[in-house]
């Protein structure tokens, strides 16, 4: 018994939620006009940039992984 | 190993997995919201975060237990927009209708009072030196049309019915509004000034209060010109109008805040000279003009 993904599975799931949530955190932002929409907006932009930290993470892991088994 | 975790060591090529992993995604989401949205015609139905995050949880579980990786994505994807529908859920959500019901019989009152007085002149906005408290705000508004500013004694001693000049002083409909601007900007403006306004308080209205589509503020010597576009108190703004003695003297809450604000700002007292509005009701044109103290 264990998960089943690897850290890159993880990695990329990061990246495309990351990506999904950046883009919609983005198009429903006040100065296009959507101050009419009942969502904690400043939450939906801190939980998009946070998975794109962790993506930017797992990214750094693997160059350092490619540099030291160089 | 299932088929699937087979399925995934099969990608050998990323671009196969890339649209692997979104189409498992999409599914996971649009079955989860499907399943939301037919639950929330229900009364009495779970929120749909919760409706996510249950059979999320599930089948994170049943992925461990049966080593399945599709299990894992489905899992994944349903437990983090569940968790994520709860989390950006509103605190607290009021109908503007309702807002607008509250504040405009207050107004109301305000209107009658300032008729029942016959009232003439119109209100003014004193700084906060003319106040007891800092946070407090008041609107004189003379008896005649003549505009004329009581002294600082006179306020201070914070009657409502003044005798000279003659008036009355009232808390001002915008004083709560002006004082939310504070607080979210975490700074007094009666330790700011007008530039600090002009930079600060279009991010206030359109991204953090999301009172306004858009927010402009331009002094013009002794007059300042705000302009407002798409307003959530548009309704409201227009109830007011229906109330002459308020529209065009003490304002409606929202212009009352910012006339509360720009006092605090500039330490002058301010009068509401011009109030429009254009013809879709969108925007909403304010000219407060400063006062000279003799």
């Amino acid at each position: 018994m264990q998960f089943p993904l690897t850290f890159w599975d993880v990695s990329l799931w990061l990246a495309i939620t990351a990506i999904i949530l950046l883009g919609t955190a983005e198009l429903t932002s006040p100065y296009y006009g959507k101050t009419r929409l009942t969502i904690e907006r400043r939450r939906l932009r801190q939980v998009a940039l946070l998975l794109s930290i962790l993506f930017l993470i797992t990214v750094v892991a693997r160059i350092y992984g490619i540099i030291t088994s160089a | 190993m299932d088929e699937g975790t087979d399925m995934i060591s099969g990608f050998n090529d990323p671009l196969q997995l890339l649209i692997f992993t979104l189409v498992i995604n999409a599914l996971a989401i649009a079955f989860g919201l499907l399943m939301a949205i037919e639950l929330s015609k229900k009364r009495r139905s779970p929120p749909a975060g919760y409706v996510l995050l249950t059979p999320g949880a599930i089948a994170l579980l049943c992925s461990i237990l049966f080593e399945s990786s599709i299990l894992a994505f489905i899992g994944l994807g349903l437990t983090f927009w569940g968790a994520l529908l709860l989390y950006i859920k509103p605190a607290r959500h009021v109908k503007a209708d309702l807002l607008d019901s509250t504040a405009a019989s207050s107004l109301a009152t305000i209107s009658q009072i300032i008729a029942d007085l016959d009232f003439r002149g119109k209100a003014l906005y004193l700084p906060p030196r003319y106040l007891k408290e800092i946070k407090a705000g008041r609107v004189y508004i003379p008896s005649e049309e003549v505009q004329t500013i009581p002294a600082v004694e006179e306020v201070a001693e914070e009657k409502v019915f003044l005798k000279n000049p003659k008036g009355i002083c009232l808390n001002p409909p915008g004083l709560g509004l002006a004082n939310l601007y504070e607080k979210e900007l975490g700074k007094d403006f009666a330790k700011a000034d007008l530039n600090y306004l002009q930079n600060n308080l279009p991010k206030l209205f359109i991204e953090d209060l999301e009172i306004a589509e858009d927010l402009e503020i331009n002094p013009e010597n002794d007059v300042i010109h705000v302009k407002i576009t798409g307003s959530i108190y548009q309704d409201l703004c227009n109830e007011a109008r229906k109330l002459p003695n308020v529209c065009n003297s003490i304002g409606c809450p929202l212009c009352s805040s910012i006339a509360i604000a720009l006092t605090r700002a500039t330490g002058k007292p301010i009068a509401l000279e011009k109030n429009e509005i254009s013809p879709d009701g969108k925007t909403i044109e304010i000219y407060y003009r400063t006062l000279k103290e003799e």
